[in-house]
């Protein structure tokens, strides 16, 4: 996908809060406020799109915090410069939730 | 009483995410619900409470669930796409290319289980021993009748033979024979001269097993005929023991299908010494079967010739000598034959030209030529083969052995697949984008019939990659004959950017 491609509202947010470091599905739900119907599809479309990849928690680190592994989400370079060109369009977005209050939880 | 709730609660969601699953492709389905467990765990964790029930947390919590449908569906919608996408690649070369192989070797693999062509490879593998004559006497309808008795073929083998080296005699008799203790019926025996399978020069098939066996009971040796009929094919039925009427043999092997049918079609060749040739019925006439010498080689001119023996005493019978032809044509002469008369046929059913022209000097490259015509030759390759198998298929469906129904029938099969083949493969060679060589698509009709001598009036026809236009005359003019490609420039582009090309 180019990397002017205009992203709707929802997918900037979801971009925005893996940028921020909520790495997974439900931590997304919570800090954006979308249900689940909504979050995964989207991030399903975002993975195609290759503005995000994801990979799978080792099974060691799960087992020693007695949960099952996660599946972490990451940004591509593509993702970070749709990102960027996101927050030109909703310059709100930075301040939704800022890097370092995701770094401090 | 909370516990069992939340348990009930749990079943009821993890059951949602199953049935969600259901939804999203096999081959993705695993990843897609270790990740919705392993959420459904972490939304569980954070948000129930063990010790309590609380019907809003746990509402949540479905609430959660059910988004892994819309999930589902949107993983789903995704894989309709790259579907849609691969459909793409249905015209292309290398997918007619493909098809076409697998029909090669679905044909090839069909052919080689049919026992029918399998005994007509038998019949070119294994001709009868060149030069040979079978001696009878011929009744009204030209059919060979047995006119020898043994005693006057002893005779004629004791005396000089100039135009004979090798005499092998056979008489046939209609016989009981016991396969096992439950299965007999009634069987054309042939008692044979032990030479006769020497003579006739074909491989005994299973003889080496028999070998091995006790060698004191008398030999008996199946036609293939009866080898398929009788015993299923069986590859173990040399050594075994049967019975011919009260007598009990041994079979020492299968003979080879062969192209040359004696006129008796025996079922059974039994090969007896000549002691007990001599002591059957004396009056039981039989057939000689001789082979030529050198000098009987040049006498014998024709297929048929007449044969005076020097009898016993003063009389001087006369027989009807005529050549066995064992040489059966073979699939592959039949093959190359059919070949040969659809290659003249082929300008009859369709144009043979392949020459293009264009609506500007715009030409493909020599590398885009060269793979056109190479992805012709080998479309028009792998008709050829698939018709030389599918012809022997459709000729030895339900046939078992060798006959020359089954010959005929391949003939035409192959001619007309042949025939047909090449002209669907020019027909749609005509239609590749020289570029991509892709098949043009989504035909529009453009101009009015009504209006043919006034203005251009056919079919256009679009390349899925936006290379070229193809324009198709309704009706052939002095000024637009043939079909004309339109090279598309790159101002085209920007409406196949979708395409995976």
């Amino acid at each position: 996908m180019a990397a002017e491609t205009k992203l709707s509202h929802t997918a900037a947010m979801i971009l925005q809060a893996i940028h921020a470091g909520y790495v997974y599905g439900f931590s997304i739900m919570e800090v954006t406020g979308l249900p689940s119907g909504t979050v995964y599809p989207a991030m399903r479309r975002l993975e195609r799109d290759e503005l995000i990849r994801s990979q799978w928690e080792l099974q060691s680190i799960a087992d020693s915090e007695q949960r099952p592994p996660r599946k972490y989400y990451k940004l591509t370079a593509v993702g970070k410069t749709a990102l960027e060109s996101s927050r030109k369009r909703y310059p709100l977005l930075e301040r939704l939730f800022p890097v370092e209050e995701a770094q401090q939880v | 009483m909370n516990l069992n709730l939340n348990l009930a609660f749990r079943a009821m969601n993890l059951s949602m995410l199953y049935a969600a699953s259901l939804l999203v492709s096999v081959d993705r389905r695993e990843e897609w619900l270790s990740e919705w467990k392993a959420e459904l765990w972490h939304v569980a964790d954070a948000r129930i409470e063990r010790s309590a029930f609380c019907w809003h947390t746990q509402r949540e919590v479905a609430a959660f669930c059910l988004g892994s449908f819309a999930d589902a569906q949107c993983l789903r919608r995704q894989a309709w796409d790259e579907q849609s996408k691969a459909v793409n690649v249905h015209s292309s070369a290398m997918q007619c290319l493909l098809w076409l192989a697998s029909l090669f070797v679905l044909c090839a693999i069909l052919a080689c289980l049919l026992p029918g062509v399998r005994a007509e490879y038998d019949t070119v593998l294994h001709p009868v021993r060149p030069n040979l004559l079978l001696i009878a006497a011929t009744n009204f309808d030209d059919h060979q009748v047995p006119a020898i008795t043994y005693a006057e073929f002893q005779n004629w083998r004791s005396s000089y033979q100039r135009y004979f080296d090798g005499l092998g005699f056979y008489r046939t008799d209609t016989q009981t024979v016991a396969l096992s203790a439950t299965r007999n019926g009634k069987f054309i025996v042939a008692l044979a001269s032990t030479n006769m399978m020497t003579l006739l020069g074909l491989p005994v098939r299973g003889a080496n097993i028999a070998m091995d066996t006790d060698r004191s009971l008398p030999q008996v040796i199946l036609s293939y005929d009866m080898w398929v009929r009788s015993f299923g094919s069986d590859p173990h039925a040399a050594g075994r023991t049967i019975r011919i009427g009260e007598q009990i043999v041994r079979i020492a092997g299968v003979l080879p299908c062969s192209s040359w049918k004696p006129p008796v079609n025996p079922d059974l060749w039994l090969l007896v010494p000549d002691a007990q040739l001599a002591s059957g019925n004396q009056d039981a006439s039989g057939y000689v079967v001789a082979h030529l010498t050198k000098i009987g080689q040049q006498a014998m001119d024709t297929e048929r010739i007449s044969v005076t023996v020097r009898g016993m005493g003063d009389h001087e019978p006369s027989f009807c000598g005529i050549a066995i032809n064992g040489n059966a044509t073979g699939p592959w002469r039949i093959y190359l034959f059919a070949l040969f008369l659809a290659a003249l046929a082929l300008p009859a059913v369709t144009s043979l030209s392949m020459s293009e022209s264009s609506f500007s000097s715009h030409r493909p490259s020599w590398k885009q030529s060269m793979s056109r015509w190479l992805f012709l030759c080998a479309k028009l390759a792998l008709i050829s083969s698939i018709a030389y198998f599918a012809s022997l298929d459709i000729a030895y469906a339900r046939v078992g052995g060798y006959s020359e129904t089954a010959e005929l029938m391949q003939l035409m099969a192959n001619f007309l697949l042949c025939l047909f083949g090449f002209r669907w493969a020019l027909m749609d060679q005509r239609q590749r984008c020289p570029v991509c060589l892709r098949r043009v698509t989504h035909p529009a009709r453009v101009g009015l019939a009504s209006q043919t001598f006034l203005g251009w009036n056919g079919t256009e026809m679009i390349c899925v990659g936006g290379h070229t236009l193809l324009h198709v005359p309704s009706l052939p003019t002095s000024w637009f004959g043939a079909q004309r490609w339109l090279y598309l420039d790159t101002s085209w582009e920007f409406l196949f950017a979708d395409l995976t090309l």
